[in-house]
């Protein structure tokens, strides 16, 4: 045969291959379409992290499968760096999933989520009037989430003399000169999300006390965002130029941090609820307390705890089966062992479900009890809703205290991301 | 009538056959290039949402508010230094190393492969590596710490984390520029270059009086080529850096894609994508022009 | 290049190269020259080597060990215990991910060039204006960064009901290909003299015939050229897959599947090497057995005409 052939032929066999293949594969949504059948399958997107991997998903809705024969849970990783961005990413493509976990309805996804006021099992789930959007109820979840707690090396309080754990900044301040001088790194972040989160925990119980009505005064104008955390960016860029954070923390991941505090170098950590999970197995050779986040002088101490909805489901309004979708996430919610398993798993609480405690989660249980109230934090849930996005622009901008902002500067652009979202 | 024409197909039959020819390629080209194009400018004169059924149109209000963007204004400038910096460095390099290993010795072959190499990885792959040895935890650092050094910020400040996006960019491209370089140098006329260096011309000489000006458009391919792939950098970003340190390293089409879906504003991320079009075919335009090769079609 | 150069032989590395290189920056100093350029080319290539002997030697040792010792070779801790976790990773199956990439590389470049050679040859040969319109269009699609034109081509392949599909990522895929095809396709042509279309157009073959018996087999290199490029291009491509498959689809690439295994783990780094390592590696392997061919025929096309 010559050569040329040859050639045509293999282009015209891979051809017809290529064609058929074509052909073969590609629908995205499985099952079959009749709107409310009670077979098929329920696609879900959910939020994917060192605790919750997309084995423990998969594991996680194996019993609901069995008591629902022919009903098949599809558990969707994101695609892109998170859930927010792949969710609008696929209502775009318009192959968005029927259930979506971790985030919280505001109003533009309100518009897109089955509204779930009026189904009966709604009302004893943790959290779900706070984050009803205009009365209605979207989002529902598993359990709270704890924010604005700290966690800190027992061994090297006790090796730099402190006898309690600080109430004020102030104190928490001083503290941290006093681990300093012991050897310790006062307290460690890390870039990713890390560093613009910690400060949102750390301000909670302060800023819902000197502005009670923060969420209500930004959208009205008469508060603006960077400038009531002006005193916490001053005092965090203190910290920077005192030593008590690394300044080189930036070029650290979420997971070096833990791993840093678990090797017993640095004093302390602000992290959410979460955080106990992880403490649970690492191997360290010291004791971890917890404290809640600090109040300003003068004002109650604890102050109110920010708080989260842990494990948020919403279910969209285009969901192929939808009266399947509302019994998944029923059962999410309310099904004691699926509820169990959810909160053990990322570390979360919820009253009325008793489950292996560590004596660190008891101690955040306490704190949680002895809140006088909760509060949601930075982006908000429910009509307390700051701009889609306004997190990760935060993070950002208190990382340029670390590359030579001022707080002044930070703060001022704070206002002008928040001023050009309204 | 096909009969009469035997010899010569007919006319009707032959427009037909160009027509076969011609409208798959461009029909495909113009619904998957040229519609979006069309699309990308109507959404950018919206503040779609991504969620809402109907964009409102809203006029030039994204572009108005773009150019006043601090954050917008850093991208375009982190963008323009990788580009130009970027082409600087993969043509003075690919060119230089041509010349080195040009020639058919073992160790040249070898020398080639090393060069391209990392153009054979995607840049997804490459940020995550060059990240696990530079970073603050990474291999360089763990090294660095162990023998008492203090960490060298190569992701974590600012302005190392530019400088190193901008290193680990030419790093993994200027191989290809190597090689359409080596393309060009076997097709300099040998006998030239014998007739200059018989002449009495130093080896410089003849480079810059012989060589480069019969490289010429083989350097405005080059250019161009470069330019056009560094201003739409996304991949490397993602993986690399993230955009960090504190946002510094966020290139423009990683804003774009950030704008649209993380924060649900497609129209203002659709004004962004329409400038970044504008600004490369611009550029890509002008350095064609500069290059006084009026045809952009340097090969034919 | 132009028309007053001589025609180059295929091959990089030919005889019509000029005897010795024409010069380097340090044209005079001769003696030294003779040490100082394999000193400087082996420190080079140690330098563009060193990642991937981290990135190897790293796949097979324990967190602790890459974090104490990152560019140490402790042969008697190696292991292929995480290379094995990474291959059974329930998140990203990497021969799954090799399987999808080749089929979408092939079907791409199949279809590439079934669609830019005719057109190429069309514009090639007439000397009508509408022709050379057409190829500046074309052309301008060169300069389309495609990543930020991901959100309009959603909104088309959704009208089209191909979004998530196989079909849609190939075609649209294909059409990123088109623009830089028919631009060498078009200029390579040019080259092969018109007396053999007409040597056959006389016979009587029709246009279509004329091309694919007669001018196409004579394109080879460029048609090299253009599939090697290609191929890379398809095969690191990332965002185009990622939000054109998207995660309903189940479907992903080599390059998305790394993004997913990886990303979330990016510290630690029994994860991060060997998946690396195992996206890499069969690519790699590919491409040194074939290096003679790759680098040859990526400029084989390029230079003639």
């Amino acid at each position: 045969m010559r050569p040329r052939h040859l050639s045509r032929a293999a282009v015209g066999a891979l051809l017809s291959l290529a064609l058929a293949a074509c052909g073969g594969g590609g629908g995205f949504s499985g099952g079959n379409t009749s709107g409310g059948g009670d077979k098929g399958t329920v696609r879900m997107l959910v939020n994917i992290t060192p605790n919750l991997t997309q084995s423990y998903w998969t594991e996680l809705v194996k019993p609901f499968e069995r008591a629902h024969p022919g009903v098949h849970v599809k558990i969707e990783a994101p695609t892109g760096k998170s859930v927010a961005d792949t969710l609008p990413q696929q209502l775009a493509a318009g192959n968005a999933p029927d259930v979506v976990e971790q985030l919280t309805a505001d109003r533009t996804r309100a518009s897109q989520m089955l509204d779930l006021t009026d189904q009966p099992w709604v009302k004893g789930t943790p959290l779900a009037q706070q984050a009803a959007v205009g009365g209605r109820i979207y989002t529902v979840g598993v359990g709270e989430q704890a924010q604005s707690l700290i966690f800190y090396n027992k061994a090297a309080f006790a090796k730099a003399g402190i006898q309690q754990p600080p109430k004020t900044l102030d104190e928490l301040t001083q503290d941290m000169g006093r681990l300093k001088a012991a050897g310790y790194l006062p307290l460690q972040t890390a870039g990713d999300f890390v560093t613009g989160l910690q400060l949102l925990q750390l301000a909670d119980p302060s800023l819902a006390q000197s502005h009670p009505q923060w969420y209500q005064d930004v959208k009205a104008g008469r508060l603006k965002v960077g400038e009531s955390l002006l005193p916490h960016l001053r005092l965090y860029k203190s910290w920077i130029a005192q030593g008590y954070v690394d300044k080189n923390a930036m070029g650290l991941k979420y997971p070096d941090s833990q791993t840093r505090f678990f090797a017993g170098k640095a004093a302390m950590y602000i992290m959410g609820s979460w955080f106990t999970a992880a403490e649970a197995t690492a191997k360290k050779d010291f004791e971890v307390g917890v404290f809640p986040a600090p109040v300003q002088t003068g004002q109650r101490s604890p102050g109110p705890q920010g708080a989260t909805m842990a494990a948020p489901y919403m279910i969209l309004k285009s969901a192929e089966h939808r009266a399947l979708a509302l019994k998944l996430v029923q059962w999410l919610v309310t099904d004691k062992s699926a509820v169990t398993s959810q909160l053990q798993q990322d570390g979360n609480f919820r009253p009325g479900f008793d489950r292996r405690f560590t004596p660190l989660e008891r101690q955040v249980q306490q704190i949680l009890d002895a809140a006088p109230a909760t509060v949601p934090q930075g982006e908000g849930y429910g009509d307390d809703t700051l701009p889609n996005g306004f997190n990760d622009a935060w993070n950002t901008q208190v990382q340029g205290l670390y590359v030579g902002r001022s707080p002044e500067k930070v703060a001022a652009a704070v206002d002008q991301w928040v001023a050009s979202r309204s | 009538m096909t009969h009469a024409t035997h010899t010569k197909p007919s006319r009707r039959g032959e427009g037909f056959a160009t027509l076969l020819m011609v409208a798959p390629a461009t029909a495909l080209f113009a619904v998957m290039l040229v519609v979006p194009v069309g699309l990308a400018v109507y959404l950018s004169l919206t503040d779609w949402d991504g969620y809402s059924a109907r964009p409102h149109v809203v006029g030039m209000a994204n572009y108005a508010h773009l150019f006043g963007d601090p954050v917008m204004r850093h991208a375009a400038t982190v963008t323009l230094l990788a580009a130009i910096v970027g082409t600087a460095g993969m043509n003075l390099l690919g060119l230089g190393f041509a010349v080195l290993v040009n020639g058919s010795s073992r160790a040249n072959r070898f020398l080639r492969v090393v060069l391209f190499y990392p153009h054979v990885l995607s840049a997804l792959v490459v940020g995550f590596l060059w990240s696990a040895i530079l970073g603050t935890t990474g291999a360089v650092n763990s090294l660095v710490t162990a023998h008492g050094g203090s960490v060298l910020p190569f992701l974590s400040d600012p302005t190392w984390a530019v400088v190193t996006m901008i290193a680990v960019l030419v790093w993994a491209g200027f191989g290809v520029n190597v090689v359409l370089y080596l393309a060009g140098l076997q097709a300099v006329p040998a006998s030239l270059v014998e007739a200059a260096r018989i002449d009495g011309a130093s080896r410089w000489q003849v480079f810059r009086h012989v060589t480069l000006p019969a490289l010429g458009p083989v350097v405005t391919v080059n250019v161009v080529l470069s330019l056009v792939t560094l201003l739409k950098t996304y991949d490397l970003v993602v993986s690399l850096t993230a955009g960090g340190p504190a946002g510094q390293t966020q290139t423009l089409a990683y804003l774009i894609l950030w704008n649209s879906f993380h924060d649900n504003r497609l129209g203002f991320g659709s004004a962004q994508s329409v400038v970044l079009m504008v600004v490369t075919a611009a550029l890509a335009l002008i350095v064609t022009r500069l290059r006084r090769r009026g045809e952009m079609a340097v090969y034919s | 290049m132009s028309e007053g150069l001589t025609t180059i032989d295929a091959r990089a590395d030919t005889a019509t190269a000029p005897p010795e290189p024409p010069g380097t920056v340090r044209p005079r100093a001769r003696r030294p020259r003779r040490v100082w350029r394999p000193l400087f080319l082996g420190v080079v290539a140690i330098f563009m080597l060193t990642p991937l002997y981290v990135l190897v030697v790293n796949a097979f040792k324990p967190q602790q060990q890459i974090l104490e010792h990152p560019f140490g070779l402790p042969l008697g801790a190696l292991t292929t215990r995480y290379l094995g976790h990474a291959l059974h990773n329930p998140e990203f199956d990497i021969a799954r991910g090799y399987a999808v990439t080749i089929l979408f590389v092939v079907a791409v470049n199949v279809l590439s060039v079934v669609l830019a050679g005719p057109v190429s040859y069309v514009i090639a040969r007439s000397p009508r204006r509408r022709y050379r319109a057409l190829l500046l269009v074309f052309l301008a699609g060169t300069f389309i960064p495609s990543q930020v034109l991901v959100i309009p081509v959603v909104y088309v392949l959704k009208t089209l009901g191909l979004m998530g599909t196989i079909r849609g990522f190939v075609l649209f895929e294909t059409s990123l290909t088109l623009p830089f095809s028919i631009f060498l396709y078009a200029g390579y042509i040019g080259t092969i003299p018109v007396t053999l279309d007409q040597a056959a157009a006389v016979d009587g073959a029709g246009r279509l015939r004329v091309f694919w018996k007669i001018i196409f087999p004579l394109m080879r290199p460029v048609v090299a050229t253009m599939v090697i490029l290609n191929t890379f291009s398809v095969w690191n491509d990332f965002v185009n897959p990622q939000i054109i498959l998207g995660p309903g689809s189940g479907l992903y690439t080599v390059t998305t599947g790394v993004y997913a295994a990886v990303s979330q783990y990016s510290t630690d780094y029994t994860v991060v090497f060997p998946t690396l390592l195992l996206a890499i590696a069969p690519l790699l392997v590919f491409f040194v057995i074939m290096q003679r061919h790759i680098i040859s025929g990526l400029t084989a096309g390029a230079t003639k005409g």
